[in-house]
């Protein structure tokens, strides 16, 4: 409650008039809105603005942020289904709307938009409708894509107008109508503009029927007159309009200018790009038709002065202008210099249509030429006369008179500062015409130059009267909004800051960048000498304009605005800046707004402006004049369309206000009276309500309209911002350019500049090499001939070192010769010494010799004196002597002969017995190496020997082995059946004896031999008999057990016994129980016996017996003999008696021998 | 030529440091290439070096004349050797004294018995104590020969001249026994007579059976060679050693019997190392001083 207080206490201090108390609340309200994010304070707010339609709350509203934009929707929609408070509501809604919220995308999805269209729908309220239509349309763009699914509501809506306005259904105030009309005349471009595909089947669908011919006819027909063929009809389709893409790339003033390039009305349209020619040309055609006289006129002339430019050239004073420029200006420039001339002409009439309100020509021609000068009247006939063409042709056939006055008494001094100037100018004017000529033809096609120069040239002062025609629409516009805006609570300074800043510049710069872009740099600038021209002359014809025909405001710029006009035009025309004289030349851009900012003085000049000036090269200057200059044309041509075709809405609705302000001023000049109030009152009480209704609502309904065109040129304004970027950035590039063209030329001279430079250094070092060469040829023969003096005296020295050899040579020889003699000389006088030497000798040996020779005759002599004497002497005993020494010698001889023989002989033995005694060691060694060999085979065949014999002895023993158990087996056999036989016959003796037998070993060594023998014998008599058997078996066990040596005792102690018994020869006796032992059968069988029984152990002289065989009968004869012959059985030297009996037993151990001998 | 400095080089170095008898199996070569074996060379040969095992055989086959000093006859007579054995043998097996499952020293045995005419009149006699002795060194024999021809004749041979030659020796062995040991430890010798323990040493095991079954094969070997080289008195040396090895065992030790037991014992377990030491240590010396 307390806020709400609050709220109330603030809303009520919100439009207190102290400033800084409001300043403080707008503050504390924003707060309160950052803070509060209820509806609270919005829904206040709008109540508020309804009740007391305070700026202040509009102000924030409008200016409302996002969360509180549904507060403030879900408000305005409340209030809209209230018809009270509608309007109101509508107008809010609009205010809001125009400021472009950021949360616009809303509002699509917004129930007030239902509600907004289905008040549109179903309203009845004329100025209601207007309102809506304008909030509607200025929304459209804002929402292109999301208001698709309302595209029929909208079309709905207009159909539903358009056919309002012809019926009128209600008794509406016509003025209403015309309001109306014109809204929805706007809201057709935006439809169509928008949605053309759509809009297009609708308005086929809609207006097919029957009953709504009529009102196509009457209203959508003339609709249609004002716009072009949209190109989507063509190319696009029903969908492809509603495409989301479509709408992407385009902001809501691109909306707005795409809406606006379709439009054919002057007051619509804007062209651009490619509309821009096909607008125009359809206007210059339009204008040929009426005008066509003055349309060939002029181009005649033009023609005369594109190719007599010598004829144009010295009258123009302007050409200056071009001539000062940097050449890039082209002739062309010169000869569209020309223009303005006409222009000057023209401009007088033109701004006097255009600073008397544009009123049709039809309303007010006298008004008009009340207010105008003589100039204004031409330009009001021509404006008037729009449509008949006599009234055209003279105005412009004057020209070359008007031009002469004009210059003189605007450019006075300008021109006296030319004139020596101008001589120049031909000479390159001349060339750079050609050359221009020479371009348009290569790069445009010939027809596209020559109607476009035609229509500049016709055009321009219709351009130049569209222009101050429009200038002074809105001027006019303006004040009346300012003198009625007065009487409400809206401050003008409002309307007229965006205006001030706005309005004129951009909307030449704006179209200054579709020149830029399309065409060529000489086009551009010829062009520019258009824009140039014609620029200042409209400045400067605009200024008489409101001087005299006004004591308005502007009047008091106006002689500022003259020398601010030389002052300004000079340094932006020239860069130089220091000529005045080109002030009439050089118009800039910035002059109209500087004029503006002068003369509304309300402080308010826009921040860019002064930036434009600086950052506007001057090339963007000429684009910008060029483009007011087509600006201009194309008023002038929308000009004569209005006056030849029917008129748009929007015309009738100007023509509407202008009609109502005439009206009004008329009145109030009748009445003369301080104030309206006191008019009305005045007249006699108050006015007529209904009257006074109307009239408000026809102020609103204004407002309304005056709001929507304030939208739409916001959007241009813009446009036009993003634009002129756009033609700064290209223009300092196009500088760049020139720049960078213009050092590549410096570096290209200096590049030939240093070529020549190099030629000439070149040439000048062939020069230094040709003179080098000489030099080195001269000095190379120099060395020639002087390395051929040289060898000369080379060869001279050698020779004379060869001679200097020779001398040496010979000096050498003449002192070896010296040599030789001197020693020859030494040599002979050595001999000589020796010579006299020798002589001396010889002398003393001829002395000795002769003394030697008679010695030797003197021994001569002696000696034949000896010889003589000797022979004398000698006997004959010599002879015996001599016989006997002979006899001796020959018995010597012999003797010694004799000796040597016996010596020889003895030496012979010797040898012969030391041959002997060798032989005889030989043998002897040989022997010895016998015996050795001897005994060495000895011993291998002992060790052989004792090997066999061990192995004998191993086989004797296996023998042994085996007779032993042979024997066994027999003895077994034998018990075996002796015990069957015991059974028998049982002998209690001889089972003691067999018991004696087999009891003891130990005494059976004696016993037993005893027994043997006794067993032999009994064995003998009876072989069957147990007890030889028994005994022999005892026998045998008792072998076995004993050992071989005690065994071999036992047969050695036997023989020992026998042999001791033998030689008493009574053993045999007391052996013998013997049958008879000197029968044979005794003998044998004891001999049989005995073998027997030594054969068992006795085996020792096996050989040796066997060698006896011869003797074994007599042995058997004659046993005694035997016995005495005391035979050791061991001894291999056995005497032959114990041999015989020995091989007796071996005889008859040999069993079939003796079988052989009984037998 | 080489060869021989190469040897006489080397042989210097050796028997500076001290390593006799590194060239023996050389010199022995040398020896056996002599057509009639030179018995004395060999004998001396064998007392004084270890014979090298590839000839111990041979040598002691020489030695013991089973094989006669000629190098023609060696075949000839080991055919008849070999035709002996087999021949025994056949009839071993033939009365039924051996079979296939008899062990190869009993075999020898019969067959030792067979040949000295003292085969048993049946297999169950009691072994006499020569058999046990005859069995033990034929044990100790069949594991150093691997022929078993070549077995039996060394065995037979070995214990034929055990009981020839060395007969009388042998009963002389425990008194030159006590003579040595009374000079090497008499205070030893003096503690086994006061356990009166100088009469039951194992004089059987020692002397008869030649250490068979009480010092490894490789010591053992080396005793025979002496032995069958002819010299008994190795076996007095080696059963003083042992005495000294076990010295401060057999003081500890005070009856006879614990001795003689322990002796038994011991000298078959652990006298390894003894043996090389005997072998090697004091044996050539005092073998010297014997021989020389």
């Amino acid at each position: 409650m307390a806020q709400q207080a609050n709220v109330g206490e603030l809303l009520s201090m919100l439009d207190s008039p102290i400033l800084g108390v409001l300043e403080d609340i707008t503050a504390a309200f924003k707060d309160n809105l950052i803070c509060d994010r209820g509806p609270m304070l919005v829904n206040n707010l709008v109540d508020y603005y309804l009740e007391t339609n305070s700026q202040q709350a509009l102000h924030i509203l409008s200016t409302l942020q996002e969360p509180h934009d549904k507060h403030l929707l879900d408000k305005i929609n409340e209030y809209m289904g209230k018809a009270a408070t509608r309007l109101p509501t509508l107008s809010l809604l609009g205010h809001v709307i125009r400021r472009q919220p950021s949360w616009k995308h809303k509002l699509s999805q917004a129930p007030l938009l239902l509600s907004l269209l289905k008040c549109l729908k179903t309203d009845t309220d004329v100025v209601v409708l207007t309102t809506g239509v304008l909030v509607l349309i200025t929304m459209l763009p804002m929402i292109p894509q999301s208001g698709k699914q309302y595209l029929h509501d909208f079309f709905g809506i207009f159909g539903r107008l358009s056919a309002w306005c012809l019926q009128n259904s209600g008794h509406v105030a016509e003025t209403y109508l015309v309001h109306l009309h014109a809204s929805v005349y706007a809201l057709f471009h935006r439809l169509y503009g928008m949605y053309p595909c759509n809009f297009v089947s609708f308005l086929r669908s809609h207006y097919s029927m029957k009953e709504n011919l009529e009102t196509f006819e009457e209203v959508v027909k003339p609709m249609m007159e004002h716009v072009r063929i949209h190109p989507e009809l063509v190319t696009g389709s029903k969908d492809h309009e509603l495409d989301p893409r479509r709408w992407k790339r385009l902001e809501t003033h691109d909306v707005v200018i795409e809406c606006a390039k379709i439009s054919l009305d002057p007051a619509e349209a804007s062209y651009e790009d490619g509309y821009y020619s096909v607008s125009r040309k359809l206007c210059t055609s339009l204008k040929h038709h009426q005008t066509d006289p003055s349309a060939s006129h002029y181009i005649d002339t033009q023609s005369s002065y594109g190719t007599s430019t010598p004829y144009s050239t010295p009258r123009l004073t302007l050409s200056q202008m071009p001539g000062q420029l940097p050449q890039i200006l082209s002739p062309q420039s010169m000869r569209l210099s020309t223009e303005p001339q006409q222009v000057t002409i023209w401009s007088p009439s033109a701004v006097c249509g255009m600073t008397t309100p544009p009123t049709s020509p039809g309303i007010t021609p006298s008004e008009s030429s009340q207010s105008a000068s003589q100039p204004y009247s031409k330009a009001f006939s021509t404006s008037a006369g729009g449509k008949g063409t006599p009234l055209g042709t003279p105005a412009t056939s004057p020209p070359p008179a008007c031009i002469s006055d004009d210059f003189v008494h605007v450019s006075l001094p300008s021109a006296a500062a030319t004139p020596p100037k101008k001589e120049d100018k031909p000479d390159p004017g001349r060339p750079l015409l050609y050359r221009q000529q020479n371009v348009t033809n290569s790069e445009k096609s010939l027809d596209t130059p020559g109607s476009k120069s035609s229509v500049t040239l016709s055009d321009l002062p219709e351009f130049l009267g569209g222009l101050s025609f429009e200038d002074s629409a809105e001027k006019d516009r303006e004040e009346d909004a300012i003198s009625k805006e007065i009487s409400e609570i809206t401050t003008d300074a409002e309307h007229m800051v965006p205006r001030g800043g706005f309005d004129s510049p951009f909307y030449r710069s704006n179209e200054s960048l579709s020149g830029s872009q399309k065409k060529t740099h000489s086009v551009v600038s010829s062009v520019q000498g258009h824009g140039l021209t014609s620029e200042p002359l409209t400045s400067s014809l605009d200024k008489p304009g409101p001087e005299s025909a006004r004591e308005t405001p502007k009047q008091t710029f106006t002689p500022i605005d003259k020398p601010c006009g030389g002052s300004g035009e000079s340094p932006a025309g020239n860069r130089e800046g220091t000529s005045g004289e080109t002030s009439i030349l050089t118009p800039s851009p910035c002059k109209v707004p500087a004029q503006r900012r002068v003369g509304f003085g309300s402080g308010q000049p826009p921040l860019y402006e002064h930036l434009f000036e600086v950052a506007l090269p001057k090339t963007a200057y000429l684009f910008v004049g060029k483009k007011t200059e087509e600006l201009l044309k194309k008023a002038k041509g929308t000009q004569d369309e209005d006056c030849m075709s029917s008129t748009s809405p929007v015309e009738v609705l100007d023509r509407l206000i202008q009609q109502g302000a005439d009206a009004h001023t008329k009145e109030l000049s009748k009445l003369s009276l301080p104030s309206k109030s006191a008019d009305w009152t005045h007249f006699g009480g108050s006015p007529p309500s209904d009257e006074i209704h109307t009239l408000r609502n026809q102020l609103l309904l204004l407002h309304n309209q005056l709001l929507y065109e304030r939208f739409k040129r916001q959007q241009h304004a813009l446009r036009n911002r993003r634009l002129l970027r756009k033609v700064i950035k290209a223009t300092a590039l196009e500088e760049h350019n020139a720049a960078m063209k213009d050092q590549l030329k410096l570096q290209e001279r200096e590049i030939q500049a240093f070529k020549l430079s190099l030629q000439k250094e070149q040439a000048r070092y062939h020069q230094f090499q040709e003179e080098h060469e000489n030099i080195v040829a001269q000095l190379h023969s120099q060395i020639r001939q002087l390395q051929h003096d040289r060898e000369e005296f080379y060869n001279q020295s050698q020779e004379l070192q060869t001679k200097l050899e020779d001398c040496r040579n010979m000096i050498a020889d003449l002192r070896l010769e010296l040599k030789k003699a001197n020693n020859k000389v030494c040599h002979t006088e050595l001999l000589l010494s020796q010579v006299s030497q020798k002589l001396s000798n010889s002398e003393s040996v001829q002395q000795q010799m002769e003394f030697l020779n008679r010695q030797l005759l003197v021994l001569g002599e002696v000696n034949e004196l000896y010889l003589e004497q000797l022979q004398h002497k000698h006997t004959d005993t010599t002879k015996e002597v001599e016989m006997l020494h002979a006899a001796f010698r020959k018995e010597l001889e012999k003797a010694k002969f004799c000796v040597q023989q016996q010596s020889q002989r003895l030496d012979a033995s010797q040898k012969r017995i030391a041959e002997l005694e060798s032989q005889l060691a030989k043998k002897d060694h040989l022997f010895l190496e016998q015996k050795k060999y001897l005994e060495d085979i000895k011993i291998q065949a002992r060790g052989q020997l004792q090997a066999v014999e061990s192995r004998y002895k191993a086989q004797k023993r296996i023998t042994q082995a085996f007779e032993l158990e042979i024997l066994d087996l027999f003895g077994r056999l034998e018990k075996s059946s002796l015990l069957k036989k015991l059974e028998e016959k049982t002998e209690a003796a001889e089972a003691a004896e067999e018991r004696l037998d087999c009891g003891n070993e130990g005494c059976a060594d004696t016993v037993a031999g005893y027994s043997e023998e006794t067993i032999g014998r009994n064995g003998e008599t009876k072989p069957p008999s147990t007890r030889g058997s028994s005994s022999s078996k005892g026998g045998s066990s008792s072998e076995l057990s004993t050992p071989e040596k005690p065994q071999n005792q036992r047969f050695s102690s036997r023989w020992e016994t026998s042999m001791l018994l033998e030689p008493s020869t009574t053993v045999p006796l007391t052996v013998g129980s013997l049958p008879s032992s000197k029968s044979f059968l005794g003998m044998k069988a004891r001999e049989l016996f005995r073998n027997k029984s030594e054969s068992q152990c006795d085996e020792e002289g096996v050989t040796i017996n066997s060698l006896s065989d011869t003797l074994k009968t007599e042995l058997c004869k004659d046993p005694s003999m035997e016995t005495k012959a005391p035979p050791s059985p061991d001894n291999l030297s056995l005497s032959p008696k114990i041999q015989e009996s020995s091989v007796g037993q071996l005889h008859i151990m040999d069993y079939n021998e003796t079988h052989h001998d009984h037998s | 030529m080489a060869d021989d400095s190469q040897r006489n080089f080397r042989s210097v170095y050796y028997e500076k440091v001290g390593f006799r008898g590194v060239e023996e199996k050389k010199s022995l070569e040398i020896l056996l290439k002599d057509d009639r074996l030179d018995i004395e060379k060999l004998c001396t040969f064998s007392q004084r070096f270890p014979l090298p095992s590839v000839y111990r055989i041979l040598v002691w086959k020489v030695l013991l004349g089973i094989i006669p000093p000629h190098h023609e006859s060696h075949t000839l007579v080991m055919n008849y050797r070999r035709e002996q054995y087999w021949d025994i043998h056949h009839a071993l097996r033939i009365i039924r004294f051996i079979n296939d499952s008899t062990p190869q020293v009993d075999v020898f045995l019969r067959m030792h018995q067979l040949e000295s005419g003292k085969l048993p009149r049946n297999l169950a006699f009691p072994l006499e104590p020569e058999d046990e002795v005859f069995l033990a060194i034929a044990k100790a024999m069949e594991e150093m020969v691997e022929d078993p021809i070549e077995c039996y004749w060394l065995v037979s041979c070995f214990v034929n001249q055990l009981n020839s030659k060395h007969k009388d020796s042998l009963q002389q062995l425990p008194k030159i026994l006590e003579q040595y040991l009374n000079v090497e430890d008499n205070r030893l010798l003096m503690h086994l007579k006061a356990c009166s323990a100088m009469s039951k040493l194992p004089y059987n095991l020692w002397f008869k059976k030649c250490f068979a079954g009480c010092l490894p094969e490789s010591s053992l070997q080396r005793v025979w060679d002496k032995v069958i080289s002819g010299s008994c008195k190795i076996l007095v040396f080696v059963a003083v050693e042992i005495l000294l090895t076990f010295k401060m065992k057999i003081i500890a030790l005070n009856t006879a019997e614990k001795i003689t037991q322990f002796l038994e014992n011991e000298s078959s377990g652990c006298t390894h190392g003894l043996c090389v030491d005997v072998g090697w240590g004091c044996e050539p010396d005092l073998e010297l001083s014997f021989y020389g």
